[in-house]
């Protein structure tokens, strides 16, 4: 592993971790956001169940 | 690189939903069901209405009913919890790769990976999960509540201030950012979470409490195969060559 790595520059290496992780972010954040906070009644409604198990805030 | 990152963290949140879904329907939606019988107070003065399955109470037709979704996707309430639990899983789980990610936490091939796994998927579920219901119980249908964009304002400092506090505690060395960690997991308990008026509920007590403990539990296991799936995805992920 330490071969492979090592043909990798640090900088190259640091920017795809760094991209790779605001992109989670991002898609993470909405994807949570549109399970447990939205405010739609269609979204809580299919969600229902879900949001009372994790504790997010409901009704 | 950034794709195998990306679709590690998608497998196990795929995995960790999927599993919610029984783990839910053996302890939390049996009481939610339950509670929903007393949402409305109809229930509260017939002391037989809710029978140990639980499940057919649900269905009394009820005003102000929930999760039974047939106008949403189709699938029926069944159908719309599996859906929303994968969608929370994959959520949930490419915010906790975001947070190994940016904060440069590495997971290594084998049984070292597994465990940073395991004890990101712990303190994820300290932030997302145990601090907030310091504040904010997890709660059935029925609960007293307070204004709802409150309480969720309140949660999401929280789970951030949680999260933020357990990483300057937990992986900091010097002493006084360990300090201010600490200070921070504390802040939204001392600034106080939004608390309903009137805490009169016609849920029984028996029925909150055990639901609270049953939410607590199931969720742990949820991060905690959230987090193990992750660090053993994430290691295939880092450790295969780079497309």
């Amino acid at each position: 592993m330490a071969v492979k790595t090592a043909s990798l520059s640090l900088t190259d290496r640091i920017g795809a971790r760094t991209v790779a992780g605001l992109m989670a972010l991002v898609i993470g954040s909405i994807l949570v956001f549109g399970v447990g906070l939205a405010n739609s009644q269609t979204l809580h409604d299919a969600a229902h169940d879900t949001r009372h198990s994790y504790g997010f805030p409901c009704h | 690189m950034i794709v195998r990152f990306l679709l590690a963290a998608l497998a196990a949140g795929l995995i960790a939903g999927l599993a919610m879904t029984p783990a839910q329907y053996g302890k939390t939606i049996p009481l939610i069901m339950q509670a929903e019988a007393y949402e409305n107070g109809e229930a509260g003065h017939d002391h037989h209405a809710p029978d140990s399955s639980g499940a057919t109470t649900a269905d009394d037709g009820h005003a102000h009913s929930h999760g039974d979704g047939e106008s949403v996707l189709g699938f029926g309430r069944f159908g719309n919890t599996v859906l929303a639990n994968i969608v929370a899983g994959c959520g949930f789980a490419l915010m906790l790769a975001a947070v190994a990610l940016l904060t440069g936490i590495e997971f290594p091939v084998g049984r070292e990976g597994l465990i940073r796994g395991l004890v990101l998927g712990a303190g994820a579920w300290f932030s997302v999960q145990l601090a907030p219901s310091f504040g904010l119980p997890p709660a059935v249908p029925g609960f007293p509540y307070a204004d709802l964009g409150d309480r969720q304002t309140w949660w999401m400092l929280t789970v951030a201030a949680s999260a933020a506090g357990l990483w300057l505690l937990a992986l900091r060395p010097e002493w006084i950012v360990k300090a201010v960690g600490l200070a921070i997991i504390a802040a939204p308990h001392l600034w106080g979470a939004p608390v309903p008026e009137d805490i009169v509920s016609n849920v029984p007590a028996y029925i909150a409490s055990a639901y609270a403990a049953a939410s607590l539990a199931t969720t742990l296991f949820f991060w905690l195969l959230l987090g193990g799936a992750l660090g053993v995805f994430m290691a295939r992920a880092a450790g295969s060559r780079p497309a």
